[in-house]
């Protein structure tokens, strides 16, 4: 079989004129998952919105349609999912506000502030004001399910555990001896959560067993800046300094893994999925001041996306429905990105029309079963790949050489045009072909396209010396015409530039070729 | 020893009768090959000479379409009678003139007489007319004067086939040259082309020894190429080396038929006197026609030339269809017994099958690639041939910017490699060329270089290619391309290291680079696409121009021709260790012997040398002044074999050249510490030959375990027009059956159908109504008739066969008695 296949290969071949390969890059970047971290695409890339000032906090509600709050000055401003569109602010802030964060059902939103007072607020009203901390509160947050509870830390290093209804604080916790910065909440329990804390701490509590200490301590070795539980309950990320950790909570507090990618300082995490749905994978998503976002996989401990931003960044966060991802810098300006997601309306109308018997009344009758799909066991007889032929193809197969070398210069793709001349010289024609050009728009449009691309090294070692030929060839019918003329001129700044070019790289190679003999000698 | 590497198209081939079976001419043999599979079935073996006619006995009846005779004639002078079924010599008629071309009109004329006694078989035959031959006593008296002139090197002669003897006398022409004889498909005619005018001789119906012929001479201003006879008509069409075909109508109405005769003024293009009725002459072909073939109705004309393209006339219009881009010359088109199936010869040593009507290549069988020509602008090597030393395979570069890959144990074309991406006018001028061309130890990697030559110093361009193959499949797959791998000097050498993914290339232009590939990714990702090759070092010693490399047989040491000296790197750090040596002549050849400490380098020019360094102690061991045109070393002895050209002046100082005549090569084989060689062989045609050793297959040598180790290789030798031959270099004459044929492809028995049966299927066959109705209903009773016709209408069998039984049961059945 294989043997008759191959006797078939002797066919008359037909090739087209094709331009030289250029190099590949062995990287390629674009892996199943990097795509689709970019394809969270803002809807206006050129103007990101822009807030007052750094954005300090972000956080989606747990309820469709997944809202969010951005905390920046002394607002907080909730945009919609759908749109990334402004939708309301909350300004009844005296000082900076931090941490806004939403109830499990989304309808309330608890926000803290630099004057150590606690708000919480349903849409534009204050519900609540919960004041005990006498520093300025960077964390503030709901747990999973409890609606009647807070947590909060500030910089008086004590995190309050809170009942919102009576405003009262239920228990001080007290055990970090430095500002508390951040924090989240067991996913397994309400009851339990953890906070990191400038002092490098990083503390777990539970409010059922010990009122005053914590459950237990790992150290991160930094100031901590942003701590997350991860999804299944029993691991938590803790970002500080320029390192993110992995900590196993339930095999008491042992160190999974460090990773070090950023460059500055680690400022937020998040958890952020992966895949169609079912079939999700959890990432780490870690923003840092050196303005990246990397996505790393703690199953397999690798990154595998990292993204740049202009500037530095503060806060990240990845709605709950996995289709919009928000970032906030420190100069105000919010990179959000959204996820189009394929609707499912439209499957149940393309059921119904399958369901309906073709006819031969109408026309699909006799299109049906034309793309057919084949299964796993069929024997695949491949079509014979179409060679495709472009016009110049088609004139050089005539052998109407100087019409076929015009039509590539009418094309936009000087590769090609290259590709013609060589195959031009390959039958000793190119020559005749230039002497053939017969109008000042032909000949214009070669010379148009020496001047643009004699220079460009690729091209350079045959575009040079035929440039020569052409000038030393048309001298007469350049010297007759105004347009030709110009084109000369043009070409003569392309030589003149190009010369300037070798000399400083000549010059450039007097300096280091001494340097590297030195070099070679050692 | 094993031969091969014929060329297919030195002469037509011939179709069997039963159109399963393509018979071509390949040098001393006729080779058999199976138009289903396109592999050789078997081989007609008995001719000492190049066999150049091979005639199928036409079938007469259909059930003659099973008989397989031929005849065949060749340089030998002898003209045998074969039963290619079997495959068996029947009958050897030795007529001593070497014979050129050979027809037998008597087989293709329509025997009209039954009841006569069958008529003598006579064949015509071109051959060349030696010397002593003219002073044979001729009867003809028309010929007599002409046999005085010696000058005269071809004659046409008439053998008598059944009686095994030249016809006395009976020599229709003598030409200066051997000419190819056509015949008319009636058998009516036949007729040779010579210079400027075509001779013609009607076949008289009863051909006999005495028979005396009607001849017509037709005339052109333009020396003819080709001819053909229409089937039916007095037709005769005729090329010419300006491509233009001439066509006779009703040629030798005078002559042959003393017909009406037209008036003189009424012969449109007839030249003077010429005996036809109107000359029409069609122009496309650029250059000269090669074939010209009416098809069997005599409806179209095929013709080829130069160009590589078939064109399809049709004869009364004069429209044309083409069969474009076949990709060399066509040299003959050869129809078969079956309409749907005709095959045509190609330049590049090819026969293509033809499907009729839509002129599709069905199937191609290919021989060797024949050595091409080489424009004088390339300095350097051109053209190599390289050997996988393992599986006996050669790679040679065509024409067609394709690299050939030649099984030399199985005669057949493997795979081929389309280097150059470009398509192949066979009339162009060569501008583009395959320089170089070499493979890795194992045989999975393969470099190539090739070089477009530039247009007045504008575009030339250098291309180094790298290709790999998959350990299980055959074909190469490019991986790398490196454009100018030396800016703009050629590549002179290339050479792959022995064991690891590493290679060196030498330029003309005074540098060596050294490139790698980066296999770890390849093994981390299974994956082939991530083999790139990279420059790893570049090295150059003096400025000198670089042209020979090897790499020692561990690859530890790399050795560079410097021009006339020979420099020794380590490849890994690109460290210069030692220069050796100092030749007369750039060394254009280097190469390691074995695993021996010895380095053999070869240098042509006017002063060639061929010099054995000894590596341990960096100098010259022995040399000798002899132009090598080719190195092969064994890799695991001391051995290495030269093919050397010998030099004009020694040529004729030998008594006994004679023997050897047009012998100028000769293989010598040298063990390193001795200069004088182990044995010698003549060859001849050495000039751009090659030599290689080649580990004899494991399939094969396993009954050939006794001779030892010098057993297991073999010595390839191709000479300069690629036939090959592969022998024992310790050979005794017992070795020759060390090697066994392996070419026993079975045909492959397909029920091909054509004609008829391939369109509309197969006649069911016609059978007794009796047989069809199945006899299980028929249960005989005393009174059928109650139960035959019972039963709906169609399970009833028919009627025929009812009836016969019901008149069966009305009459009355008289028992026999048994005594």
């Amino acid at each position: 079989m294989a043997e008759e296949s191959d006797q078939q290969t002797t066919m008359p071949k037909s090739f087209p004129v094709k331009p030289k390969l250029k190099p590949t890059s062995r990287k390629s970047t674009t892996t199943p998952e990097s795509k689709y971290w970019r394809s969270f695409k803002s809807p206006d890339p050129q103007n990101p919105k822009k807030l007052i000032s750094s954005i300090t906090s972000l956080s989606f509600s747990p309820a469709a349609p997944h809202d969010f709050a951005a905390t920046h000055s002394a607002t907080v401003s909730i945009f919609s999912a759908a749109t990334l569109e402004h939708k309301s602010t909350l300004s009844a802030f005296t000082d900076t506000a931090t941490s806004a964060s939403y109830r499990s059902d989304g309808r309330l939103l608890a926000a803290g502030s630099y004057s150590g007072k606690i708000q919480v607020f349903k849409t534009r009203s204050i519900l609540r004001h919960l004041r005990s901390h006498t520093r300025p509160v960077h964390f503030v947050k709901y747990p999973l399910a409890d609606k009647l509870h807070l947590y909060s830390g500030g910089d008086d290093s004590i995190v309050k555990y809170w009942d919102v209804v009576t405003e009262t604080v239920v228990s001080d916790l007290i055990g970090h001896k430095d500002y508390v910065r951040c924090g989240d909440g067991c996913p397994a329990s309400d009851d339990m959560f953890v906070t990191g804390s400038y002092d490098h701490g990083i503390r777990v509590w539970d409010v059922r067993v010990s009122r005053a200490s914590s459950v237990m301590e790992v150290n991160h070795g930094k100031p901590v800046e942003d701590v997350i539980y991860l999804p299944s309950g029993g691991l938590i990320a803790t970002a500080g300094g320029n390192t993110v950790k992995i900590w196993d909570v339930i095999g008491g507090g042992r160190l999974v893994y460090s990773m070090e990618s950023h460059n500055k300082t680690v400022t937020s995490i998040c958890v952020g999925k992966v895949g169609r749905e079912g079939g999700e994978e959890n990432r780490i998503l870690s923003v840092s001041l050196d303005g990246y976002m990397k996505v790393f996989d703690y199953s397999r401990f690798k990154i595998t996306h990292s993204m740049r931003f202009p500037t530095a960044l503060l806060s990240i966060a990845f709605s709950p429905d996995s289709s919009t991802r928000v970032i906030g810098s420190s100069n105000g300006v919010l990179y959000a990105g959204k996820r189009s997601v394929k609707e499912n309306v439209g499957s149940e109308v393309a059921e119904e029309t399958k369901k309906r018997a073709l006819r031969p009344s109408y026309f699909r009758y006799f299109h049906r079963s034309q793309n057919e799909k084949p299964s796993e066991g069929d024997y695949l007889i491949m079509r014979k790949k179409k060679v495709k032929l472009t016009e110049h193809d088609k004139l050089l197969k005539k052998f109407r050489h100087k019409e076929a070398l015009v039509s590539a210069l009418r094309g936009k793709n000087p590769g090609s045009v290259v590709a013609v001349m060589e195959e031009l010289v390959a039958r000793k024609k190119l020559l005749k072909c230039v002497q053939n050009l017969e109008t000042e728009e032909e000949l214009g449009l070669l010379l148009g396209f020496l001047q643009r691309y004699m220079t460009v090294p690729r091209y350079a070692g045959l575009l040079i010396g035929f440039s020569k030929k052409v000038v030393e060839m048309r001298a007469e019918d350049v010297s007759a015409s105004e347009a030709l003329r110009v084109h000369i001129r043009n070409l003569k700044r392309a030589v003149e530039e190009e010369v300037r070019i070798q000399q400083s790289l000549q010059e450039i190679q007097g300096i280091i070729s001494p340097l590297l003999r030195i070099a070679g000698r050692r | 020893m094993i031969t091969g590497g014929k060329s297919f198209v030195t002469a037509p081939p011939a179709f069997s009768n039963d159109a399963k079976k393509l018979l071509i001419c390949t040098g001393n043999s006729v080779s058999i090959f199976s138009t289903s599979t396109a592999l050789q079935i078997t081989e007609l073996e008995g001719h000492t000479a190049a066999v150049t006619s091979v005639i199928v006995v036409p079938a007469t009846t259909p059930a003659g379409k099973i008989l397989c005779y031929c005849w065949t004639a060749s340089l030998d002078g002898t003209i045998r009678y074969w039963d290619f079924s079997v495959p068996e010599s029947i009958k050897t008629i030795d007529i001593r003139f070497p014979i050129h071309s050979m027809v037998i009109p008597g087989l293709l004329g329509k025997l009209s007489g039954g009841n006569k006694k069958p008529l003598d078989l006579f064949a015509y035959v071109s051959a060349e007319a030696a010397n002593k031959q003219k002073k044979e006593p001729t009867v003809s008296d028309g010929q007599v004067k002409k046999k005085q002139r010696n000058a005269l090197g071809g004659q046409i002669l008439k053998c008598n086939l059944t009686e095994s003897h030249l016809v006395a006398g009976a020599t229709l022409a003598e030409t200066p040259k051997p000419e190819f004889i056509t015949i008319s498909p009636s058998g009516e005619y036949i007729g040779i082309q010579e210079k400027r005018k075509l001779r013609i001789w009607e076949v008289p119906g009863k051909d006999s020894e005495r028979a005396s012929y009607k001849k017509i001479r037709l005339h052109h201003t333009k020396s003819f190429t080709a001819l053909a006879f229409h089937p039916t008509e007095r037709i005769i069409a005729a090329g010419d080396t300006t491509g233009r075909i001439l066509i006779w109508r009703g040629f030798g109405n005078r002559t042959f038929s003393a017909g009406v005769v037209m008036d003189e003024d009424e012969r449109p293009g007839v030249r003077e006197d010429d005996d036809a009725d109107s000359c029409t002459t069609w122009h496309w072909h650029s250059a000269e026609v090669k074939i010209l073939f009416f098809s069997a109705d005599g409806a179209y004309l095929y013709s080829g030339g130069k160009e590589g393209v078939l064109v399809v006339w049709q004869l009364d219009t004069g429209k044309k269809k083409f069969l474009p881009r076949i990709g060399s010359t066509v040299f003959y088109f050869t129809s078969s017994p079956d309409p749907s199936l005709s095959s045509i010869s190609c330049g590049d040593n090819r026969v293509h099958l033809l499907q009729m009507p839509s002129m599709e290549i069905m199937k191609s069988i290919s021989g060797i690639k024949l050595p091409g020509s080489v424009p004088e602008l390339i300095k350097g090597p051109c053209s190599n041939l390289v050997f996988d030393y393992a599986a006996g395979l050669v790679a040679i570069p065509s024409e067609s910017y394709c690299i050939q890959v030649f099984s030399l144990f199985d005669n057949r074309e493997i795979t081929e490699v389309q280097v150059c991406e470009r398509n192949h006018q066979p009339g162009d001028e060569v501008t583009v060329v395959l320089n170089l061309v070499s493979l890795s130890l194992d045989g999975s990697l393969m470099s190539t270089v090739e070089t477009r030559l530039s247009e007045e110093g504008i575009g030339g361009l250098v291309s180094l290619k790298f290709w790999a193959r998959g350990p299980q499949s055959k074909d190469f797959s490019l991986s790398t391309i490196v454009y100018e791998p030396h800016r703009d000097a050629g590549v002179s050498g290339f050479a792959f290291h022995p064991t690891r993914r590493m290679a060196v290339s030498s330029s003309t232009g005074g540098e060596f680079k050294i490139w790698v590939s980066n296999y770890k990714i390849q093994q981390r990702d299974q994956k082939f696409q991530n083999t790139g090759w990279t420059c790893h070092a570049i090295g150059s010693y003096k400025k000198k121009p670089m042209t020979a490399v090897a790499f020692s047989f561990d690859g530890s040491v790399l050795a560079v021709a410097a021009a006339m000296v020979i420099t020794l790197w380590d490849p890994e750090k690109n460290v210069l260790v030692a220069v050796i040596g100092e030749s007369l002549e750039p060394i254009v050849s280097l190469s390691f012997i074995g695993k021996s400490e010895y380095l053999v380098s070869a240098s042509r020019g006017s002063s060639p040398q061929l010099s054995v360094w000894n590596m341990s102690k960096l100098s010259a061991s022995w040399s000798y002044k002899l132009h090598t045109e080719a190195v092969a070393c064994t890799h695991d002895d001391s051995f290495f074999a030269i093919l050397a050209l010998l030099p004009k002046s020694t040529k004729l100082e030998d008594s006994s050249e004679s023997i050897l005549h047009d012998v100028d090569g000769s293989i010598l084989l040298f063990n390193v510490g001795d200069p004088v060689p182990v044995a010698t062989w003549f060859v001849r045609k050495a000039k751009g030959g090659g030599l290689a050793f080649i580990h004899n297959n494991p399939g094969l040598s396993a009954n050939d375990t006794s001779d030892g180790k010098p057993a297991q290789v073999l010595l390839a030798y191709i000479n300069g027009d690629h036939e090959y031959v592969l022998f024992h270099p310790h050979g005794e004459q017992a070795s020759k059956h060390a090697v066994t044929h392996r070419e026993s492809h079975t045909e492959l028995e397909d029920s091909g159908r054509y004609g008829y049966a391939s369109i509309y299927g197969e006649l069911p066959e016609y059978k007794l109504m009796e047989d069809e109705t199945p006899k299980a209903p028929l249960v005989p009773s005393g009174r059928p008739w109650e139960t035959i016709f019972s039963g709906s209408s169609h399970n009833l069998p028919p009627l025929p066969k009812l009836c016969s039984v019901f008149l069966e049961s009305l009459l009355e059945r008289r028992t026999t008695v048994v005594e």
